[in-house]
Parts: structure tokens; sequence; C-alpha cells
């Protein structure tokens, strides 16, 4: 009886976010019928989509209960958490490097996902946290820096295109939306990077990386950035950098998939098996090295535990 | 007046001794005799078995195992072979008492037990039974032959009391006095180890009582290094390698051979 | 956190026509940091037996020097090396001593037996983290990757594989199961136990 009250109330959580989605309703008024096919963002006819929602007095409260990894191990919705993601921006552009893995807990449940969702051919995201989370709104986004375009004769900003992000997530915090992204591209400011989380946070920066291996792969990046990169040294810094994440971390590896942001727009550099790059390296592509990124390897007959050829046979 | 004061371990006599060490003593020195040379590449002991016969079924000894009849001559541990002279019931508990303590010393330390170290331990045990109230001491006496890699190759002997000693060459049990002034004469500092042997083994025929020397009254061990893997290697003599060793050296001594020679 | 799962690796064996295989990865990790990639975690027990024992990293070294105690004890007053099944009680014992404060190690063994008449009998088995025997005759599993090795050995063991088709199933059960799990992997180590001497081989793995 009490629940049945509080979903006519106006002042219950439920309310409240019905509220939200009121608000952000106002400036679109087109009907459904419009549109024909709506091809699952039928809902966004109306701006911004319409979910549904446990039918609950405090449905916030009981999402928590059952998504958030914090509250219990054992009852949550498995979403995809382990990876590595990293964006910076230097004199040729901006560098886009991600891994390929994804995790259920310990299962590897897939070592090919595609952790760059492509916008439109001017702007990138990354994807870390929730995979879904991160492809729906991505692509959400997508369709919006579309009808920007389309409305004002130019393409969207960078700045514009990460704010609506942010402000978007914004409204559904703490409805356990899991995402850390990076929105990447090239406007008229020039190479530029967002970073947009699910808490509402959205930072303008350099150098980002974002998920598990992260720590790892700012370890390779610090050493290695300078503004004044050239596009092989980047790329290769890019893809390093992710290969040290993919080997040190567990839940993030299999391959790396690398992209460049020109004034052009973006360009796939290509994918590399991160296990081929520790025993062989990348293959023959601008920037590499030769040989392999192992450290057993690199070390090679230059530490007194393994010494050059010459040196062991006098 | 003994009397008074030899009935418990723990009270000494108005002489200052303590009686009941001293019997515990006078046992071994009616044991068969142990007698080991410490020789530069490794260690040598020999036994002299009491306990014989034709009846004695040692069928056990003879295949498998690590070698040895088992009255004397123990493996204590991959570096350490124990020779033991007295009380045999007491002997096995201390065999098995030294045994644990090397493997909880490996489980310690990941390494072989050295070999003092070993004694020391048996020491204390046995130290403690001539200090606190209402048990005999154990009448046993051991030798140790052992390697470790701070000091090399060593010979030790300890008693009833808890004392131990090192040794170049030494002799417990019966006789062991004429054994030791024999030793004395012939034991050169540099000897190795198949002069060793020979010395063992001559000094056994002549401290033994009985007129035979063969497999069935000798035991037989040697503790060297193994040249591949650098690790002790302990060779305790199986019965026909005993009597091949014997024959080798010449020292075998039948019954009808003493017969021949009287003839 | 699961302590079980804290360091992560994985073991398996596998029963072949007269030999026996065992074979676990290299991996030591904490949690999702991998520190190690040459970590053993399999044992010689005597010339004929092997054990895995995948689990927290402490307890591997903790329980195998437990192990080699009371087998060097049981050596040395048997005046014989101990038999497979013998040492399997021994390890299901020891472990169940611990019952209500376990080592957090599920150990699996592999070895060949000696007959009556001569020959040898391929024995494998498995414990959990307090001492349950399980006697396979086919194949046993454990570790943070047990799950995968389930269905990757369900799906490539036949019996009576000859030992180099056994190395081959062995292998590629292994290694196929910890591309799948995120906390093993990191290079695999495999023995062959056949009547007449041990293989091992060191295997190149996936490295993240």
């Amino acid at each position: 009886m009490n629940s049945l009250a509080q979903r006519f109330s106006t002042t219950s959580p439920l309310a409240h976010f019905r509220k939200i989605q009121r608000l952000a309703d106002e400036d679109e008024d087109v009907s459904d019928a419009a549109w024909g096919s709506q091809a699952g963002f039928g809902s966004l006819t109306k701006g911004v989509p319409t979910f549904t929602v446990p039918n609950l007095p405090d449905p916030t409260a009981f999402l928590r209960l059952h998504t958030d990894d914090h509250a219990d191990p054992n009852c949550r919705i498995k979403i995809q958490h382990g990876t590595t993601t990293l964006a910076f921006r230097f004199q040729g552009g901006v560098i886009v490097a991600v891994d390929s893995r994804a995790t259920a807990g310990s299962y590897v449940a897939s070592g090919t996902v595609k952790k760059v969702i492509e916008i439109n051919p001017y702007l990138l995201g990354t994807m870390a946290g929730g995979a879904a989370d991160c492809q729906y709104w991505e692509t959400y986004l997508g369709i919006h820096c579309r009808l920007h375009e389309l409305r004002n004769r130019e393409r969207i900003s960078v700045s514009a295109a990460s704010k609506y992000l942010s402000n978007l997530v914004y409204g559904y915090k703490g409805m356990g939306l899991s995402m850390g992204t990076m929105i990447c591209g090239w406007d008229k400011t020039g190479p530029t990077i967002f970073y947009v989380d699910s808490d509402g946070t959205r930072l303008k920066g350099d150098l980002f990386s974002v998920g598990s291996g992260s720590t790892f792969a700012y370890g390779v990046l610090d050493q290695g950035y300078r503004w004044d990169l050239t596009d092989e040294e980047a790329q290769e810094l890019g893809r390093r950098s992710i290969y040290a994440a993919g080997h040190r971390d567990a839940f993030s590896g299999n391959t790396c998939n690398l992209y460049h942001v020109k004034e052009d727009g973006w360009r796939f550099i290509g994918n590399f098996d991160i296990s081929k790059m520790h025993y062989e390296g990348p293959g023959d592509v601008p920037g590499a090295p030769g040989g392999g990124y192992g450290y057993a390897l690199r070390v090679e007959g230059k530490s007194s535990a393994n010494p050059p050829v010459a040196e062991a046979a006098a | 007046m003994a009397r008074r004061y030899d009935s418990r371990t723990t009270i000494f006599s108005p002489e200052g001794r303590l009686y009941q060490i001293e019997y515990a003593m006078e046992a071994i020195s009616h044991a068969g005799t142990v007698l080991g040379v410490l020789a530069k590449d490794g260690v040598v002991l020999a036994a002299e078995k009491k306990v014989t016969g034709k009846l004695l079924d040692l069928s056990s000894t003879k295949e498998g195992g690590y070698g040895g009849s088992g009255e004397k001559i123990y493996l204590l541990n991959d570096n350490v072979i124990g020779g033991v002279a007295g009380l045999t019931a007491d002997a096995n508990s201390l065999v098995n008492y030294a045994r644990t303590a090397a493997q909880r010393h490996l489980l310690t330390y990941n390494e072989d037990i050295p070999v003092e170290l070993l004694a020391q331990r048996l020491c204390n045990l046995k130290q403690g039974y001539t200090q606190f109230g209402g048990l005999r001491p154990f009448g046993v006496s051991l030798l140790y032959a052992g390697y470790d890699p701070h000091y090399q190759f060593q010979l030790y002997h300890s008693d009833p009391s808890g004392n131990y000693s090192g040794w170049k060459a030494t002799c417990i049990g019966a006789n062991n006095g004429t054994a030791q002034s024999l030793l004395k004469q012939e034991y050169k500092d540099d000897i190795e180890v198949k002069d060793a042997i020979g010395l063992v083994l001559r000094t056994m025929s002549k401290t033994m009582d009985s007129t035979t020397l063969g497999s069935e009254k000798l035991e037989f061990a040697v503790l060297t290094l193994d040249e591949t893997t650098k690790r002790p290697k302990a060779k305790i003599y199986k019965p026909s390698e005993i009597d091949a060793l014997l024959a080798s050296e010449g020292l075998m001594k039948k019954d009808e051979d003493t017969e021949m020679k009287a003839a | 956190m699961s302590i079980m799962e804290l360091n992560g690796g994985s073991v398996i064996a596998m029963v072949g026509k007269d030999c026996v295989a065992i074979a676990s990865d290299l991996r030591l990790g904490n949690q999702a940091l991998g520190l190690s990639s040459n970590f053993q975690r399999i044992f010689p027990v005597t010339d004929r037996i092997y054990v895995g024992l995948p689990g927290l990293g402490t307890d591997v070294h903790t329980l195998w020097e437990k192990f080699r105690f009371r087998v060097n004890m049981y050596t040395i007053k048997e005046e014989r090396e101990i038999e497979p099944e013998t040492f399997a009680h021994l390890v299901s014992s020891t472990l169940y001593e611990h019952r209500f404060g376990p080592y957090f190690i599920e150990p699996v063994i592999a070895g060949l037996a000696k007959t009556p008449s001569g020959g040898v009998k391929p024995f494998i088995a498995a414990t959990d983290l307090i001492g349950c025997l399980n006697f396979a005759k086919d194949f046993v599993v454990a570790g943070t990757a047990s799950s995968k090795l389930f269905g990757m050995a369900e799906g490539l063991w036949e019996p009576d594989l000859e030992p180099e088709d056994l190395f081959e199933t062995i292998s590629q059960a292994l290694m196929n199961a910890v591309d799948r799990d995120a906390y093993s992997g990191w290079g695999c180590v495999v023995h062959v136990i056949t009547k007449d001497k041990i293989v091992t081989r060191t295997l190149k793995g996936r490295m993240d």
C-alpha cells in the first residue's frame, strides 16, 4: 500500500527519476510515428531514451544492490570490467590504443572485443567498465553529434560532444551505469581528449589511461611521452604501453587496437597480438624497434645472469 | 656407600659422580665395537655385530633397502651415517630422534643438517636424562660420520652423559682402548678413503674377539662425495659386498681358514 | 577476494598407456598483477611420482616441504620408496590435520605404481584443500582454471594414449584452458612419466 502510494508521489525516488526524463524530453517533441523503424533506438525519438525501471519504491537502491561490484560479488549482474585503454595528444594528433579482452570474473569471455567506438569519422570513444553502457551511450552520442552537425552546419567540438555525454550519464548517477571513457577527436581547436566517466567526471588533458591495466600503461606512457613525438614514435608508444598492460594485468590482453586521429579524421593503424608482441614484436610496422617486447628477450645477453655470448664463451 | 647415590641419575655422589651415567658407559664398553676413521675424501665406519646365528632372519636386509643389517649402522640423513653401541632398544629411539631432527632442519632451512648440529641435538636430549628426575639415561654411544659444506667430512662421538667430541679416528664399545691405540699408531693426517677402509678393517680384525671375520659379524659403511652431483653419498654395505671387500683386503677369516693354518 | 584465487595457477594430470602426465602453468600473480612467469608448482616426490600444488603461493612451498619431510621419514624407515597410492593417503591425512584452518592448496598426484609382476600401473589422484581423495581413471584438474580444464580434458582425452600422444593431449588441454583463465597462464611445464624415463618440457604460452 505504501509502495503504491509512493509510485504516484511526487517526492519518491522514482518520481525524481521520471522528472529527470521529463526535463530532458522538453526540447524534442516529434511523434513516434514520424520515425518509422526505430532499430532499438526508438526511445530516442523523445531526445533521451526511456528505460524500464524496476517497479519498486526505490529502483536506485535496488539496482545498486544487484549490480554494484562492492556490495556483493555473488549476486551482482556481471558486467565487463578488466580493460586497458589509453589516449594521448601530441604534435601529430591523437593516439588511441586499447586492448581487446573481456572478462567475467576470472573467465576470459572474449579476446576480440572492439573497445574503440567509432562515433563518427572525427570522433573516437574508448570503452572501459560496462561494455553495454559504453557501446550504447557512445553510439547514442554519435546520433546526437550527427544531429548537431545537421542543425548547426558544422561538426560538433570534442568539448561539446564529451559534455553532452557527461551530462547524460550524470542524469543516471547512482543507477549503476559503469563507464570510463575517453572522447578523442580533432576539431577547430586541434587534437583534443576528454575523459568522461559514469560518476560525471569530465576532464580535459593530454594523456589518459583508463582501466585495470592503466597503471602499467601509464608507466610506459609517462617515460616515453613528449609533445614532439613523430607519428611513428607515438604509434609505437601507444602499442608498447598496451603491451605492458596486457602482459602484466590479468584482465587485459589478447590484442591491441591502435588508432591515430589527425586533422582529416581518424585512421585505424592495426590490430596487434599482445603475445606475438612479447615474443616477436609487432611485426614490420613504422616505429617498431625490431624484436620482441618481452623482458627476457630485451635483456638477453645484457645482464650478469644472462651474459653476452662472447663473454659467456670467455 | 655407592648404593645411596646410584639409584637416581640426578643425584651426585659425595665424590661428585653420577653413577647411573658411569654404569651406562660401562654397559657400552661391553657392546659391539664401532669404529670410525675420518679421511681426506670421506669417512669410514665399521661395527661388530653381536646378535648372530644361523636362525636369524636377515632376508629383509639382503634385497632392497639401503644396505646394512640394521643392528649397528643406520642412515640418519642423506649426509650422516650413525654407528651405535649400547642398548639396541635405546639406540632405535635415538636413531628415530636423529632422523626427525635432521628432517626438521631440512624443513626449516631447506638444507642438510650440519653434522655437529645433529650431534648437538642428540646430546641435548641425552643430557636431559642426566638431570631431570625419574628416568634412566640412554645406554647408547654413537659415532656420527657426516658431511656438510662448511666443515666437509666430520666424525663425532657422543656418550650417555651428553658429551660429544670430534675425532680423526675413534672407537666405541668393547676393546675400544686397544683399537684406539692401534688407530693412533697407524693414522696419518692425509689418509684417503681407500686406505682408511683398509685401516678400519685391519683394526677391526685385530680388536674383535671372534675368530671369524665376515658379513655375519660385521657392518660397514662409507660416506663420500658424489663427483657429479657434489652431494654426499652414503653407502652402507650389503652382506655380500662386505664379504667381497674383506676378500679383496685379504682379511677374510673363516673357521676353515684357521683350521687350515693350524694344520 | 578468494584466497584460492589470490596467486592463481592450475594443474592437470592425465593417465595414458603405461604412462602418466602432469602439467601446470607457470604464473604467480597478486590478484590481477602478474609477478612471475617461472613459478614451479609441480615437484618430484620419487623417481616415479610427481605432485602438483595449485593454490596459495606461500602454501605451495610450505606444504611441499611438509610432504618432503614425511616422505623422507617414510623412505628412511621403510628402506624403500613410497608408492603413489600411499603418498596420496599421506597427502590426504596431512591436509585433514588442518581441517579447521586448512592450507589453501588442492593437490594433484601423478605416478606409476609397481605391480607384483614387475610392471607399472598409472595412478592419478586429486584432493580438495582438506584432503578428500578423488581417484580418477582418466584425468584430474585443480586450480583457478579447473572448470576450463574439465571442459578441455573432457573433450580431448581418450584411453590408452602413448606417451607422445598423451603429451600432446595434456599440453593442448592445459594451454587452451589457461588462455580462457585470467589467473593462469604465462607459460606451462609438462612432465610425462614412463617406466624408464621422465620427459619434462617447458612450453611457451601466451604472455597476457
